[in-house]
């Protein structure tokens, strides 16, 4: 109650100051003439009345201020008036105010945006009702278990029905992008279906809202599909009697059986136009435990952790090993679906956030070096306000609320900085890292910017201040007019914090001396293909028009049409392009040769169905044998084509070309060995077996990617293909035109992103730290102007004067350079998961990063005792 | 007079507003001249210490205030006791008289203790 009170009464004062102050105003100069009229009653003139009633007053202004206090708003009062002289002392030196707003603002904006980042891909867990049960499953080797493969269909089906850890258990065809065209000529569309099993929607907890979701008696690959909330609107005007029409795909009608929410994404793949019912009806690929292709994702039952299921799921593993002797090896692994879909960025955020703290760190010191270089500039102007009555008390809160009104200021231009680098890292990112696209700046991390602003404000403002309150006003007020050197404490706390801003400044230098240097390693890494002058480009034959042979001759049709257009050399077709990650891993065994029937006769290979020239159009080169050509059809016994790691692991010491490898459930000759290829941009390379698409043509119907090889611009040549296309079969849509090297690249791109944002801090970093060398380093050397001149006048000579400043700022660097290296070797572990072909330690690296550090300390140094030394003696010591 | 008006004990002075006040409502002026009359000016009330302690009474809850006209026609800002402040009286004034009547009793002991406390 009297608590209550107390702050209505504290906030009325606040609002009603001006007639607080008129009323006691009033109040005290009725108190004075009460006073002086019983003075004048006792026999006083009214004049002396007068007088002496105001001698009892004791100063009306004391009285005021002290009747302000007990109201307990005098803070609010003199902090208005204090922030109004911190914007008027701030803006007369803008040079000091706008290095450090510039400083904060872009430390808080970077950081907010970062962080904003890093929270988005990160913290915030899955959009899924309970999230932490959600797991993916992978195939692995009892031998390697952290492989992770996809998995067989065989095994899928025994896992669903036999693992009790699993609520739900849902197959998806994730692993090429499968795409249907609807509609028919000028309206023919492109949209994204994805084939899952039925309890897809179990696995996610995500039923359609319109109509029903996908059956298991439906898992025959049936022409039923769920289409999104967004093609409902589209095609449908959203109209519920949608449920139960026909949405033609392919030219083969498909029951359209419901529609999902509004803004459901697939965990895995993000925005798909339809589901469609995977099949899974007995079939060849059905009982072939060496084919994996499905992706599988599951729900653990409420209450069972992942290391319970882990443990049925290696028990169930043995047991389908023994039933499977062609599977003997074959386990299953669990990881968490989040770590699963962000873990290839985790560690490039984690690097990140890193980065990011090192920049905060390096602000902070820039800052305090500002602030404390500021305070003993002014120490002289506090010690003349304290001599002259101020209070120390008061000198504090007015240097803490100027440095507040930095930060302040600071936060607001971070807060336009933090936009801007938000919608970099958008920009930058889209596509190649999984949720960045819903990324939005945080109020959350406005406060941790507001937070990070203040702290950094209140730290550093307050120690000048403190320093300067602590002193006594006579000591500086005579040293500074005797002074020759400053301060010893001061100038050693100084010294230090340079040497923190090397070190640290070192670190990122290094940090980002290794990325760049393995972007340009990864740039040279040779993939095995010349993908110079190539274009690519998907086509997807409709199964209601193009049966296994249409297809088989339609691509080669498209390949001899391609040659024929100007400047092309060659074209082809191959199911997933180089460097652009697996694809259909099957079990490869050798038949024939030293190791057939041994353990040691089967391997997992890269299948690639392949037609044309496609070895001539990205430049993998024949090693042995012939390449296929129009002889190696349907009508003849399957021929392969394998890599050069296959040939030496299935036949060693043997000529590989005639022998027979068992593969995809059929034994097949192998007529030539080519080099290997790289899966990934990285450069590791992998062992392939290619088909023929000729030969495998009705295995299914493979979507083959086009590549196309030029001497003549890929422009010209886009447009040329589409119009051949065009006059192949007008109703194709050519999908994903683009240059072969950036097809690759694309797989590159998260790594570039990460690179990108890292180099530009390191560069903010950088220009950070050199801002921060300079100034703290060229004003101690300003400082010691006039002890400059008091050796000159005693017959010191400038050089060896430059010599000595110069010497002292090498060794706070060098001192600065040595912890950083010291801090390089600690992160070099962390460092090492992210560069590629380069040592963490490299020497070049290192030794660029300190030669950086040594010339911006000599200019820092040297400049300013330059000019010092530069004047006439005399004209300093004046 | 015995001797110089003196400064207020600390901490009494809110006591003796209360008290002052429990008798009428009054202005600051009034309430000054009525403590040194009370106390055969003993406590000389100064404006220094007067106007800030009736804030913060008020900032309490103690205090009510209100401009009214003097009997010579002049406004004043009076100040009034509320209920609380009226219980805050009682509990000032027991604890006061608890503490004077010990501080008596110090003052008064005699020597005989001495002896009691060497044995």
């Amino acid at each position: 109650m009297s608590m209550l009170s107390d702050l209505v009464e504290r906030v009325r004062s606040i609002i009603f100051r001006g007639r607080d102050e008129r009323e006691l105003a009033e109040e005290l100069r009725f108190h004075t003439d009460m006073d002086a009229e019983l003075l004048q009653g006792s026999g006083l003139s009214a004049g002396e009345a007068r007088r002496q009633s105001a001698l009892m007053l004791g100063g009306v202004e004391r009285v005021k201020e002290d009747v302000r206090d007990a109201r307990g708003t005098r803070l609010f009062h003199d902090a208005g008036r204090d922030f109004g002289f911190a914007v008027r002392t701030l803006l007369r030196n803008p040079g000091f105010a706008s290095v450090a707003i510039l400083t904060l603002a872009v430390g808080i904006g970077g950081t907010t945006a970062v962080f904003s980042a890093v929270d988005a891909v990160l913290l915030q867990p899955l959009p899924y009702q309970q999230p932490g049960q959600l797991v993916r499953v992978y195939y692995s080797e009892a031998r390697r278990r952290e492989e992770r493969g996809f998995v067989t269909p065989v095994h899928f089906l025994d896992y669903r029905e036999r693992m009790a850890s699993f609520g739900a258990i849902a197959a998806l065809g994730t692993y090429s992008e499968t795409g249907a065209d609807i509609g028919t000529g000028d309206d023919v569309r492109r949209i994204r279906i994805l084939g899952v099993s039925a309890d897809y929607f179990d696995v996610v907890r995500v039923q359609p809202r319109v109509g029903r979701a996908l059956q298991r008696d439906e898992e025959t690959g049936a022409a039923t599909v769920i289409i999104s909330h967004g093609l409902w609107k589209d095609r449908f005007g959203g109209d519920a009697s949608a449920v139960g029409k026909t949405l033609t795909m392919n030219d083969r009608p498909y029951t359209v059986a419901g529609v999902m929410p509004d803004g459901y994404v697939d965990p895995l793949v993000g925005a798909v136009d339809g589901w469609v019912p995977m099949d899974l009806s007995p079939g060849r690929d059905l009982t072939n435990v060496d084919n994996h292709y499905l992706t599988v994702i599951a729900r653990l039952r409420q209450g069972v952790t992942i290391a319970r299921a882990q443990d049925e799921l290696d028990r169930l593993s043995v047991r389908l090993g023994e039933q499977y002797p062609d599977a003997r090896d074959a386990r299953a692994q669990l990881d968490p679906l989040k770590e699963d879909i962000v873990g290839s960025s985790t560690r490039s955020l984690q690097l990140m956030l890193g980065a990011v703290l090192l920049v905060l760190v390096l602000i902070c010191v820039n800052l305090a070096n500002l602030l404390l270089v500021r305070g003993s500039d002014r120490a002289r102007e506090f010690a003349l306000r304290s001599a002259l009555g101020a209070e120390r008390r008061r000198l504090v809160r007015q240097t803490l609320i100027e440095s507040l009104t930095l930060a302040i200021a600071g936060d607001l231009a971070g807060i336009v900085v933090a936009r801007f680098a938000m919608a970099a890292i958008v920009a930058i990112g889209a596509g190649s890292i999984p949720r960045l696209s819903s990324l939005t700046l945080e109020p959350r991390l406005l406060l941790f910017s507001l937070v990070v602003a203040s702290l950094s404000a209140v730290g550093f403002g307050l120690a000048p201040a403190l320093r300067a309150a602590k002193t006594q006003p006579g000591d500086v007020l005579r040293e500074q007019s005797r002074s020759s050197t400053s301060g010893g404490v001061q100038m050693r706390l100084r010294q230090w914090l340079v040497v923190s801003q090397v070190a640290l400044a070192f670190v990122l230098l290094v940090g980002a001396g290794l990325l760049i240097a393995s972007l340009q390693r990864i740039r040279e890494t040779p993939l095995g293909v010349k993908p110079d002058g190539v274009l690519t480009f998907e086509l997807h034959l409709p199964d209601a028009r193009y049966d296994s042979t249409a297809r088989a001759r339609f691509y080669e049709d498209v390949a001899e049409r391609m040659a024929t257009l100007r400047g092309v050399t060659a074209a082809g077709g191959i199911t997933k392009l180089p460097g652009t990650g697996d694809y259909n891993i099957w079990g490869t065994r050798a038949m024939t040769g030293p190791l057939a029937g041994t353990d040691r006769s089967s391997m997992a290979a890269q299948q690639r169905v392949i037609s044309g020239k496609y070895f001539a159009v990205v430049g993998i080169p024949l090693l042995d044998g012939r390449l296929f050509d129009e002889h190696d059809d349907a009508s003849v016994p399957s021929r392969v084509i394998v890599s050069r790691s296959v040939a030496d692991r299935l036949f060693p010491g043997v000529r590989a070309v005639g022998q027979s490898v068992g593969t995809g459930g059929r034994t097949k000759e192998i007529i030539g060995v080519v080099a290997d290829v790289a899966l990934d941009p990285q450069g590791h390379m992998g062992p392939h077996v290619y088909h023929a698409h000729r030969q495998f043509a009705t295995d299914r119907n493979w979507a083959l990617s086009q590549v196309v090889r030029t001497t003549g611009s890929l422009e010209t040549l886009q447009a040329d293909a589409r119009r051949a296309i065009a006059e192949l079969d007008p109703q194709l849509v050519m999908y994903k035109p683009m240059p072969l090297d950036e097809a690759i690249g694309q797989g590159e791109s998260q790594r570039v992103f990460t690179l990108r944002l890292l180099t530009t801090f390191a560069g903010v970093a950088l220009a950070l730290a050199a801002l921060g060398l300079f100034g703290v380093l060229s004003y101690s050397v300003r400082l010691r102007s006039r002890e400059f001149g008091i050796r000159m006048a005693l017959g010191a000579d400038r050089g060896s004067i430059r010599r000595m400043v110069l010497r002292e700022g090498l060794v706070v660097t060098a001192l600065g350079t040595g912890i950083g290296l010291l801090g390089a070797v600690a992160l070099s572990r962390l460092m090492a998961s992210l560069v590629f072909g380069i040592d963490p330690l490299d020497p070049s690296v290192m030794a660029g990063a300190a030669v950086f550090m040594g010339v911006v300390a000599t200019v820092a140094a040297y400049l300013p005792a330059y000019r010092a030394t530069s004047v006439e003696p005399s004209s300093v010591l004046q | 007079m015995a001797g110089e008006p003196g400064e207020l004990l600390q901490g009494t002075l809110e006591m003796m507003v209360l008290k002052t006040l429990s008798l009428e409502p009054m202005h600051g002026w009034g309430i000054a001249q009525r403590i040194q009359r009370m106390s055969r000016d003993v406590f000389l009330v100064s404006q220094g210490s007067l106007y800030p302690a009736l804030i913060r009474m008020k900032r309490r809850g103690w205090l009510t205030t209100s401009w009214r006209v003097t009997a010579n026609g002049r406004r004043a800002r009076y100040y009034e006791l509320t209920a609380a402040g009226r219980r805050q009286l009682g509990v000032e004034q027991a604890s006061w008289q608890r503490a004077s009547a010990a501080v008596d009793w110090v003052m008064n002991a005699r020597l005989a203790f001495d002896g009691g406390e060497r044995a």
